[in-house]
Protein backbone atom coordinates (compact mmCIF):
# COMPACT_ATOMS: atom_id res chain seq x y z
CA UNK A 1 0.00 0.00 0.00
CA UNK A 2 1.64 3.57 -0.64
CA UNK A 3 1.64 6.30 1.16
CA UNK A 4 -2.03 7.94 2.07
CA UNK A 5 -0.23 11.11 2.22
CA UNK A 6 1.54 11.24 -0.77
CA UNK A 7 -2.13 10.00 -2.53
CA UNK A 8 -3.32 13.43 -1.15
CA UNK A 9 -0.45 15.67 -2.53
CA UNK A 10 -0.78 13.84 -5.74
CA UNK A 11 -4.59 14.05 -5.98
CA UNK A 12 -4.19 17.79 -5.78
CA UNK A 13 -5.66 18.17 -2.21
CA UNK A 14 -4.77 21.19 0.06
CA UNK A 15 -3.31 18.80 2.45
CA UNK A 16 -2.79 19.17 5.42
CA UNK A 17 -0.22 18.13 8.18
CA UNK A 18 0.43 18.58 11.88
CA UNK A 19 2.89 17.69 14.56
CA UNK A 20 3.23 15.50 17.34
CA UNK A 21 5.75 16.04 19.79
CA UNK A 22 6.44 12.90 21.91
CA UNK A 23 6.86 13.65 25.05
CA UNK A 24 9.85 13.30 27.74
CA UNK A 25 8.54 10.33 29.42
CA UNK A 26 6.07 7.47 29.27
CA UNK A 27 3.07 9.04 29.58
CA UNK A 28 1.69 9.26 26.35
CA UNK A 29 -1.99 9.80 27.83
CA UNK A 30 -1.80 13.82 26.41
CA UNK A 31 -0.32 12.63 22.91
CA UNK A 32 -3.08 10.07 22.43
CA UNK A 33 -5.78 12.41 23.26
CA UNK A 34 -4.37 14.96 20.79
CA UNK A 35 -4.01 12.09 18.19
CA UNK A 36 -7.84 11.24 18.49
CA UNK A 37 -8.61 15.09 18.09
CA UNK A 38 -6.70 15.04 14.65
CA UNK A 39 -7.96 11.67 13.69
CA UNK A 40 -9.98 12.19 10.06
CA UNK A 41 -9.22 15.88 10.24
CA UNK A 42 -5.32 15.82 9.16
CA UNK A 43 -4.04 14.18 6.28
CA UNK A 44 -0.57 13.39 8.12
CA UNK A 45 1.10 13.95 11.45
CA UNK A 46 4.55 14.68 11.73
CA UNK A 47 6.50 12.85 14.44
CA UNK A 48 9.32 15.17 15.65
CA UNK A 49 12.82 13.20 16.27
CA UNK A 50 13.85 14.26 20.16
CA UNK A 51 13.18 18.16 18.58
CA UNK A 52 15.16 20.71 20.05
CA UNK A 53 18.21 18.04 20.93
CA UNK A 54 15.48 17.32 23.79
CA UNK A 55 15.42 13.77 24.93
CA UNK A 56 12.20 12.57 24.64
CA UNK A 57 10.14 9.19 23.07
CA UNK A 58 11.49 8.30 20.14
CA UNK A 59 10.20 9.28 16.62
CA UNK A 60 9.43 5.23 15.51
CA UNK A 61 7.70 4.34 18.49
CA UNK A 62 4.90 7.00 18.23
CA UNK A 63 5.02 6.48 14.45
CA UNK A 64 3.85 3.40 15.15
CA UNK A 65 1.04 4.34 17.57
CA UNK A 66 -0.02 6.62 15.26
CA UNK A 67 -0.25 3.79 12.71
CA UNK A 68 -2.43 1.70 15.08
CA UNK A 69 -4.25 4.42 15.63
CA UNK A 70 -5.02 4.47 12.14
CA UNK A 71 -3.11 7.60 10.88
CA UNK A 72 -0.87 8.25 8.54
CA UNK A 73 2.59 9.36 9.99
CA UNK A 74 5.64 11.48 8.78
CA UNK A 75 8.60 9.56 10.60
CA UNK A 76 10.83 12.82 11.61
CA UNK A 77 14.61 11.65 11.26
CA UNK A 78 17.69 14.06 12.28
CA UNK A 79 21.37 12.75 11.93
CA UNK A 80 22.43 14.47 15.32
CA UNK A 81 21.80 11.07 17.04
CA UNK A 82 22.67 8.06 15.07
CA UNK A 83 25.48 7.26 12.69
CA UNK A 84 24.73 6.07 8.78
CA UNK A 85 24.32 2.83 10.39
CA UNK A 86 21.83 3.78 13.15
CA UNK A 87 20.04 5.51 10.60
CA UNK A 88 19.65 2.82 7.99
CA UNK A 89 18.83 0.57 10.43
CA UNK A 90 16.18 2.64 11.27
CA UNK A 91 14.69 2.80 7.91
CA UNK A 92 14.39 -0.47 7.69
CA UNK A 93 12.67 -1.09 10.91
CA UNK A 94 10.19 1.75 9.42
CA UNK A 95 9.38 0.47 6.33
CA UNK A 96 8.58 -3.49 7.82
CA UNK A 97 6.56 -1.37 10.54
CA UNK A 98 4.61 0.19 7.47
CA UNK A 99 5.74 4.04 7.97
CA UNK A 100 5.61 5.36 4.54
CA UNK A 101 6.63 8.61 4.80
CA UNK A 102 10.25 10.17 6.13
CA UNK A 103 11.37 13.12 6.40
CA UNK A 104 15.45 13.90 6.28
CA UNK A 105 16.40 16.44 8.47
CA UNK A 106 20.45 17.25 9.61
CA UNK A 107 18.43 18.55 13.23
CA UNK A 108 19.32 20.92 15.96
CA UNK A 109 22.66 21.12 17.26
CA UNK A 110 22.81 19.20 20.86
CA UNK A 111 23.97 22.44 22.37
CA UNK A 112 20.28 23.90 21.67
CA UNK A 113 19.15 20.72 24.00
CA UNK A 114 19.07 19.16 27.83
CA UNK A 115 21.95 17.13 27.14
CA UNK A 116 25.12 19.57 25.97
CA UNK A 117 27.71 17.61 27.01
CA UNK A 118 26.51 14.73 24.69
CA UNK A 119 28.40 14.13 21.31
CA UNK A 120 26.72 15.48 18.32
CA UNK A 121 27.18 12.15 15.32
CA UNK A 122 26.59 14.48 11.97
CA UNK A 123 28.21 11.21 10.62
CA UNK A 124 25.73 12.35 7.50
CA UNK A 125 23.45 15.38 6.73
CA UNK A 126 20.32 16.07 5.64
CA UNK A 127 21.17 16.06 1.94
CA UNK A 128 23.27 13.45 2.09
CA UNK A 129 20.51 11.27 4.02
CA UNK A 130 17.95 11.82 1.35
CA UNK A 131 20.39 9.98 -1.19
CA UNK A 132 20.78 7.46 1.36
CA UNK A 133 16.97 7.00 1.51
CA UNK A 134 16.36 7.10 -2.43
CA UNK A 135 19.50 4.10 -2.35
CA UNK A 136 17.12 1.88 0.22
CA UNK A 137 14.25 2.75 -1.79
CA UNK A 138 15.85 1.01 -4.75
CA UNK A 139 17.44 -1.70 -2.70
CA UNK A 140 21.34 -0.98 -1.95
CA UNK A 141 22.27 0.29 1.75
CA UNK A 142 24.87 3.03 1.63
CA UNK A 143 28.01 0.85 1.27
CA UNK A 144 26.62 -0.35 -2.37
CA UNK A 145 25.26 -3.69 -0.70
CA UNK A 146 22.41 -5.08 -2.02
CA UNK A 147 18.98 -5.12 0.38
CA UNK A 148 16.26 -8.52 0.66
CA UNK A 149 13.58 -6.22 0.33
CA UNK A 150 13.74 -2.33 -1.04
CA UNK A 151 11.63 0.14 1.14
CA UNK A 152 9.04 2.22 0.20
CA UNK A 153 9.39 5.45 1.25
CA UNK A 154 8.16 8.88 0.25
CA UNK A 155 10.78 11.53 1.30
CA UNK A 156 10.70 15.02 2.07
CA UNK A 157 13.15 17.96 3.10
CA UNK A 158 12.61 21.00 5.18
CA UNK A 159 13.66 24.79 3.73
CA UNK A 160 13.96 27.79 5.73
CA UNK A 161 12.24 30.33 3.13
CA UNK A 162 13.14 33.04 5.14
CA UNK A 163 16.72 32.19 5.76
CA UNK A 164 19.37 34.99 5.72
CA UNK A 165 21.15 35.46 3.62
CA UNK A 166 18.64 33.49 1.28
CA UNK A 167 20.87 32.83 -1.73
CA UNK A 168 22.88 29.77 0.08
CA UNK A 169 19.83 27.76 1.33
CA UNK A 170 17.75 28.25 -1.82
CA UNK A 171 21.13 25.98 -4.15
CA UNK A 172 20.64 23.61 -0.40
CA UNK A 173 17.15 23.09 -1.85
CA UNK A 174 18.36 22.76 -5.48
CA UNK A 175 20.65 19.92 -3.72
CA UNK A 176 17.45 18.41 -2.15
CA UNK A 177 15.73 18.09 -4.96
CA UNK A 178 18.53 16.62 -6.93
CA UNK A 179 19.04 14.17 -3.93
CA UNK A 180 15.88 13.14 -3.95
CA UNK A 181 13.29 14.97 -1.91
CA UNK A 182 9.91 14.57 -2.98
CA UNK A 183 8.00 17.36 -0.51
CA UNK A 184 9.02 20.05 1.62
CA UNK A 185 7.53 20.87 4.59
CA UNK A 186 9.00 24.77 5.69
CA UNK A 187 9.89 26.36 8.50
CA UNK A 188 7.67 29.01 10.17
CA UNK A 189 6.20 31.56 7.68
CA UNK A 190 4.61 34.72 8.59
CA UNK A 191 4.42 36.96 5.50
CA UNK A 192 2.57 35.61 2.97
CA UNK A 193 3.74 38.03 -0.11
CA UNK A 194 7.38 36.99 1.16
CA UNK A 195 6.07 33.49 0.83
CA UNK A 196 4.73 33.68 -2.69
CA UNK A 197 8.36 34.98 -4.29
CA UNK A 198 9.86 31.23 -2.76
CA UNK A 199 7.18 29.61 -4.11
CA UNK A 200 8.17 31.49 -7.78
CA UNK A 201 11.16 30.05 -7.19
CA UNK A 202 10.06 26.78 -5.75
CA UNK A 203 7.53 25.80 -8.37
CA UNK A 204 10.32 25.45 -11.22
CA UNK A 205 10.98 21.82 -9.68
CA UNK A 206 9.00 18.81 -9.13
CA UNK A 207 7.91 19.07 -5.55
CA UNK A 208 5.05 19.33 -3.29
CA UNK A 209 5.75 22.65 -1.08
CA UNK A 210 3.42 22.74 2.42
CA UNK A 211 3.78 25.63 4.17
CA UNK A 212 4.64 25.64 7.83
CA UNK A 213 2.90 27.53 10.02
CA UNK A 214 2.79 28.27 13.96
CA UNK A 215 0.47 29.43 15.93
CA UNK A 216 0.88 32.46 17.68
CA UNK A 217 -0.26 32.47 21.54
CA UNK A 218 1.18 36.11 22.33
CA UNK A 219 2.91 39.28 21.08
CA UNK A 220 5.45 38.80 23.28
CA UNK A 221 6.04 34.53 22.05
CA UNK A 222 6.01 36.47 18.57
CA UNK A 223 8.71 38.74 19.62
CA UNK A 224 10.33 35.36 21.23
CA UNK A 225 10.70 33.97 17.64
CA UNK A 226 11.96 37.01 15.53
CA UNK A 227 14.62 37.43 18.70
CA UNK A 228 15.94 34.01 18.63
CA UNK A 229 14.58 31.54 16.41
CA UNK A 230 16.85 32.06 13.10
CA UNK A 231 14.52 31.47 9.71
CA UNK A 232 11.01 32.84 11.47
CA UNK A 233 10.43 36.73 11.05
CA UNK A 234 6.84 37.74 12.06
CA UNK A 235 6.12 41.07 10.75
CA UNK A 236 5.22 43.58 12.68
CA UNK A 237 1.80 44.37 11.79
CA UNK A 238 0.54 40.49 13.14
CA UNK A 239 2.39 41.57 16.51
CA UNK A 240 0.21 44.75 16.55
CA UNK A 241 -2.97 42.71 15.68
CA UNK A 242 -2.04 40.22 18.70
CA UNK A 243 -0.98 42.40 20.95
CA UNK A 244 -4.26 44.97 20.32
CA UNK A 245 -7.06 42.09 20.85
CA UNK A 246 -9.36 42.32 23.29
CA UNK A 247 -7.91 41.25 26.91
CA UNK A 248 -7.85 37.28 26.83
CA UNK A 249 -7.96 37.13 23.12
CA UNK A 250 -4.53 36.58 22.22
CA UNK A 251 -4.88 33.13 21.16
CA UNK A 252 -7.91 33.30 19.48
CA UNK A 253 -6.26 36.60 17.32
CA UNK A 254 -3.19 33.89 16.62
CA UNK A 255 -5.38 31.17 15.87
CA UNK A 256 -7.40 33.33 13.41
CA UNK A 257 -4.17 34.72 11.85
CA UNK A 258 -3.30 30.98 11.00
CA UNK A 259 -6.54 30.52 9.66
CA UNK A 260 -6.69 33.56 7.49
CA UNK A 261 -2.90 32.63 5.86
CA UNK A 262 -4.74 29.14 5.42
CA UNK A 263 -7.27 30.30 3.72
CA UNK A 264 -5.08 32.83 1.41
CA UNK A 265 -2.59 30.03 0.54
CA UNK A 266 -5.65 27.49 -0.51
CA UNK A 267 -7.36 30.15 -2.25
CA UNK A 268 -4.30 31.78 -4.12
CA UNK A 269 -3.15 28.16 -4.94
CA UNK A 270 0.04 29.09 -3.57
CA UNK A 271 1.37 25.93 -2.43
CA UNK A 272 0.02 22.28 -1.84
CA UNK A 273 -0.63 22.55 1.56
CA UNK A 274 -0.14 23.94 5.07
CA UNK A 275 2.00 21.90 8.08
CA UNK A 276 0.79 22.91 11.49
CA UNK A 277 3.73 23.13 13.99
CA UNK A 278 0.54 23.71 17.19
CA UNK A 279 3.56 23.11 19.67
CA UNK A 280 2.22 21.99 23.05
CA UNK A 281 -1.64 22.97 21.63
CA UNK A 282 -2.40 20.09 19.27
CA UNK A 283 -6.20 20.07 20.33
CA UNK A 284 -6.49 23.61 18.75
CA UNK A 285 -5.41 22.11 15.12
CA UNK A 286 -9.07 21.12 14.50
CA UNK A 287 -10.25 24.51 15.34
CA UNK A 288 -7.83 26.07 12.83
CA UNK A 289 -8.65 24.27 10.02
CA UNK A 290 -12.61 24.86 10.52
CA UNK A 291 -11.70 28.48 10.95
CA UNK A 292 -10.06 27.87 7.81
CA UNK A 293 -13.04 26.22 6.10
CA UNK A 294 -11.06 22.89 5.66
CA UNK A 295 -13.41 20.75 8.10
CA UNK B 1 49.82 24.44 15.88
CA UNK B 2 48.72 22.69 19.00
CA UNK B 3 46.45 24.92 21.09
CA UNK B 4 47.08 24.20 24.63
CA UNK B 5 45.68 26.00 27.91
CA UNK B 6 46.80 25.45 31.78
CA UNK B 7 45.41 23.34 33.95
CA UNK B 8 43.20 24.92 36.77
CA UNK B 9 46.70 25.10 39.27
CA UNK B 10 44.53 24.20 41.79
CA UNK B 11 43.94 20.35 40.87
CA UNK B 12 47.30 20.10 39.10
CA UNK B 13 48.41 20.36 42.42
CA UNK B 14 46.33 18.31 44.11
CA UNK B 15 46.55 15.62 41.77
CA UNK B 16 50.25 15.47 42.01
CA UNK B 17 50.26 15.62 45.86
CA UNK B 18 52.03 11.99 46.35
CA UNK B 19 55.06 13.39 44.31
CA UNK B 20 57.89 15.92 45.99
CA UNK B 21 60.29 16.83 43.47
CA UNK B 22 59.88 18.29 40.26
CA UNK B 23 61.23 18.73 37.09
CA UNK B 24 59.95 21.16 34.99
CA UNK B 25 59.69 20.48 30.81
CA UNK B 26 58.28 23.38 28.48
CA UNK B 27 58.16 23.45 24.62
CA UNK B 28 59.95 26.31 22.21
CA UNK B 29 57.17 25.37 19.25
CA UNK B 30 53.46 25.61 20.34
CA UNK B 31 53.10 25.91 24.01
CA UNK B 32 55.86 29.12 24.33
CA UNK B 33 53.23 30.85 21.90
CA UNK B 34 50.12 29.49 23.34
CA UNK B 35 51.93 30.97 26.58
CA UNK B 36 51.73 27.64 28.46
CA UNK B 37 54.70 25.47 28.37
CA UNK B 38 57.67 28.62 27.67
CA UNK B 39 60.12 30.02 30.19
CA UNK B 40 58.34 32.61 31.83
CA UNK B 41 55.44 29.80 32.70
CA UNK B 42 58.17 27.33 33.33
CA UNK B 43 59.68 30.00 36.23
CA UNK B 44 55.75 30.46 37.41
CA UNK B 45 55.38 27.15 37.66
CA UNK B 46 58.04 26.98 40.08
CA UNK B 47 57.50 29.91 41.92
CA UNK B 48 53.46 28.14 42.77
CA UNK B 49 54.95 24.64 43.21
CA UNK B 50 57.60 26.02 45.75
CA UNK B 51 55.16 28.10 47.84
CA UNK B 52 53.10 24.61 48.14
CA UNK B 53 56.22 23.54 49.77
CA UNK B 54 57.92 21.19 46.56
CA UNK B 55 60.51 20.95 45.46
CA UNK B 56 61.94 21.66 41.89
CA UNK B 57 64.56 20.37 40.21
CA UNK B 58 65.49 22.31 37.07
CA UNK B 59 63.35 23.26 34.17
CA UNK B 60 64.56 23.36 30.25
CA UNK B 61 62.18 24.67 27.40
CA UNK B 62 62.93 21.69 24.92
CA UNK B 63 63.18 22.51 21.54
CA UNK B 64 60.48 20.55 20.16
CA UNK B 65 58.75 18.18 22.55
CA UNK B 66 57.24 15.68 20.40
CA UNK B 67 60.08 15.36 18.93
CA UNK B 68 61.54 11.96 21.64
CA UNK B 69 64.97 11.91 20.34
CA UNK B 70 65.67 15.30 19.99
CA UNK B 71 64.20 16.39 23.23
CA UNK B 72 66.27 13.07 25.04
CA UNK B 73 69.86 14.30 23.42
CA UNK B 74 68.86 17.97 24.56
CA UNK B 75 67.82 16.86 28.25
CA UNK B 76 71.45 15.13 28.68
CA UNK B 77 72.65 17.74 30.59
CA UNK B 78 70.26 17.71 32.88
CA UNK B 79 70.97 14.33 34.03
CA UNK B 80 71.72 15.25 38.02
CA UNK B 81 68.94 17.22 38.24
CA UNK B 82 66.34 14.30 36.34
CA UNK B 83 67.89 11.84 38.43
CA UNK B 84 66.57 13.41 41.88
CA UNK B 85 63.06 13.95 40.39
CA UNK B 86 60.43 11.71 41.08
CA UNK B 87 57.60 13.45 38.68
CA UNK B 88 58.59 15.33 35.59
CA UNK B 89 55.70 18.30 34.60
CA UNK B 90 55.27 18.16 31.03
CA UNK B 91 54.36 21.97 29.90
CA UNK B 92 53.54 21.43 26.51
CA UNK B 93 50.60 19.41 24.97
CA UNK B 94 49.57 15.58 25.15
CA UNK B 95 51.77 14.75 22.31
CA UNK B 96 54.73 16.43 24.44
CA UNK B 97 53.82 15.09 27.45
CA UNK B 98 53.93 11.28 25.85
CA UNK B 99 57.06 11.99 24.52
CA UNK B 100 58.46 12.43 28.22
CA UNK B 101 56.79 9.17 29.32
CA UNK B 102 59.01 7.47 26.03
CA UNK B 103 62.20 9.49 27.85
CA UNK B 104 61.09 8.64 31.01
CA UNK B 105 59.96 4.78 31.48
CA UNK B 106 60.27 4.93 35.04
CA UNK B 107 59.09 8.44 36.15
CA UNK B 108 55.79 9.76 36.71
CA UNK B 109 55.14 12.25 34.13
CA UNK B 110 52.00 14.53 34.40
CA UNK B 111 50.66 16.98 32.00
CA UNK B 112 50.18 21.01 32.99
CA UNK B 113 48.10 21.54 30.10
CA UNK B 114 44.97 20.83 28.54
CA UNK B 115 45.28 20.20 24.82
CA UNK B 116 42.15 21.48 23.02
CA UNK B 117 42.62 21.63 18.98
CA UNK B 118 44.93 22.25 15.83
CA UNK B 119 44.84 26.03 15.65
CA UNK B 120 45.82 28.94 13.49
CA UNK B 121 47.24 31.72 15.17
CA UNK B 122 44.99 35.22 14.62
CA UNK B 123 46.87 37.42 16.77
CA UNK B 124 49.33 36.66 20.00
CA UNK B 125 47.60 34.22 21.85
CA UNK B 126 44.41 34.11 20.20
CA UNK B 127 43.73 31.08 18.46
CA UNK B 128 41.21 29.78 15.89
CA UNK B 129 40.16 26.19 15.28
CA UNK B 130 40.34 25.61 11.06
CA UNK B 131 41.21 22.52 10.55
CA UNK B 132 39.89 19.22 12.20
CA UNK B 133 42.49 16.36 10.60
CA UNK B 134 39.65 14.38 9.05
CA UNK B 135 42.38 12.36 6.90
CA UNK B 136 40.39 13.55 3.64
CA UNK B 137 40.59 17.02 2.69
CA UNK B 138 38.02 19.01 1.09
CA UNK B 139 39.05 22.50 0.92
CA UNK B 140 39.52 21.98 -3.10
CA UNK B 141 35.62 21.79 -2.96
CA UNK B 142 34.63 24.47 -0.51
CA UNK B 143 36.54 27.39 -1.56
CA UNK B 144 39.43 26.71 0.81
CA UNK B 145 36.97 26.93 4.35
CA UNK B 146 36.62 24.14 5.94
CA UNK B 147 33.09 22.84 6.72
CA UNK B 148 34.08 20.03 8.57
CA UNK B 149 35.69 22.29 11.12
CA UNK B 150 33.69 25.84 10.56
CA UNK B 151 29.95 24.35 10.86
CA UNK B 152 29.05 22.75 14.35
CA UNK B 153 27.33 20.57 12.72
CA UNK B 154 29.84 19.61 9.50
CA UNK B 155 27.64 19.90 7.32
CA UNK B 156 29.08 19.24 3.54
CA UNK B 157 26.80 20.62 1.15
CA UNK B 158 25.23 23.82 1.94
CA UNK B 159 23.34 25.90 5.55
CA UNK B 160 21.33 24.17 7.66
CA UNK B 161 18.22 26.37 8.83
CA UNK B 162 19.73 28.05 11.35
CA UNK B 163 21.76 30.62 9.63
CA UNK B 164 20.61 34.25 11.28
CA UNK B 165 21.84 37.23 9.28
CA UNK B 166 25.22 35.17 8.11
CA UNK B 167 25.78 33.60 11.32
CA UNK B 168 25.31 30.00 13.52
CA UNK B 169 22.17 28.88 15.60
CA UNK B 170 24.46 28.12 18.34
CA UNK B 171 26.15 31.33 18.60
CA UNK B 172 25.94 34.52 16.84
CA UNK B 173 30.28 34.81 17.39
CA UNK B 174 29.99 32.19 14.50
CA UNK B 175 29.92 33.36 11.10
CA UNK B 176 28.11 30.43 8.58
CA UNK B 177 30.78 28.45 7.37
CA UNK B 178 28.23 27.84 4.59
CA UNK B 179 27.74 31.27 3.80
CA UNK B 180 31.40 31.78 4.02
CA UNK B 181 31.74 29.20 1.66
CA UNK B 182 29.01 30.98 -1.21
CA UNK B 183 30.60 34.13 -0.92
CA UNK B 184 33.96 32.70 -1.39
CA UNK B 185 32.72 30.39 -4.29
CA UNK B 186 30.78 33.42 -5.70
CA UNK B 187 34.43 35.31 -5.73
CA UNK B 188 35.80 32.58 -7.41
CA UNK B 189 32.82 32.73 -9.95
CA UNK B 190 32.18 28.86 -8.67
CA UNK B 191 28.70 29.17 -7.93
CA UNK B 192 27.63 26.78 -9.97
CA UNK B 193 29.55 23.90 -9.17
CA UNK B 194 28.62 25.31 -5.03
CA UNK B 195 24.92 23.96 -6.36
CA UNK B 196 25.51 21.43 -8.56
CA UNK B 197 28.13 19.21 -6.39
CA UNK B 198 26.62 17.42 -3.63
CA UNK B 199 29.48 16.03 -1.48
CA UNK B 200 29.16 12.31 -0.49
CA UNK B 201 29.24 11.12 3.27
CA UNK B 202 32.85 11.60 4.39
CA UNK B 203 34.82 8.24 4.68
CA UNK B 204 35.68 8.86 8.46
CA UNK B 205 37.60 5.50 8.17
CA UNK B 206 40.82 7.86 7.04
CA UNK B 207 40.50 9.22 10.58
CA UNK B 208 40.45 6.02 12.42
CA UNK B 209 42.38 6.51 15.77
CA UNK B 210 45.54 5.50 16.43
CA UNK B 211 46.67 7.24 12.99
CA UNK B 212 50.20 6.69 12.12
CA UNK B 213 52.09 7.53 8.86
CA UNK B 214 55.92 6.14 7.48
CA UNK B 215 57.24 8.53 4.85
CA UNK B 216 60.38 7.21 5.54
CA UNK B 217 59.70 3.52 4.20
CA UNK B 218 58.35 4.52 1.15
CA UNK B 219 61.48 6.95 0.44
CA UNK B 220 63.68 4.07 1.64
CA UNK B 221 61.92 1.83 -0.91
CA UNK B 222 62.15 4.32 -3.67
CA UNK B 223 65.55 5.11 -3.41
CA UNK B 224 66.59 1.40 -2.83
CA UNK B 225 64.94 1.00 -6.54
CA UNK B 226 67.20 4.08 -7.86
CA UNK B 227 70.14 2.18 -6.67
CA UNK B 228 68.99 -1.11 -8.47
CA UNK B 229 69.39 0.74 -11.43
CA UNK B 230 72.70 2.41 -11.36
Amino acid sequence: MSSSFREALESGKFVVTAEAGPPKGTDISTLLHDLDLMKGKVDAINVTDNQSAVMRICSLAICKIVLDKGMEPILQMTCRDRNRIGLQSDLLGADVLGIKNVLCMTGDHVLAGDHKGAKPVYDVESVQLLKVVDGLNTGKDMSGNELKGSTHFFQGAVVTPEATPPEPQMLKFQKKVAAGARFFQTQAIYDIDKFKEFMAFARKFPVKVLAGLVILKSAGMANFLNANVPGIRVPQELIDEIRGAEKGKALETGMNIAARHIRRLKEEKICDGVHIMAIGMEDKVPVIMEKAGLL
Amino acid sequence: MIITKKKDRKKLLESMGRYNRFFLLGCSECATLCGTGGQPEIEELKTELEAAGKTVTGGFVAKTGCQALGTKVELKQFKEALDQTDCVIVMSCGAGTQSAVEIFPEKAVYPSNDSLFLGNMTRLQMFDERCSLCGECVLDLTGGVCPVTACPKGILNGPCGGTKDGHCEISAEIPCAWVRIYDRMNKLGRLEEFGQTTLAAKDWSASIKPRKLNVREQKDKKSGGEEKKK
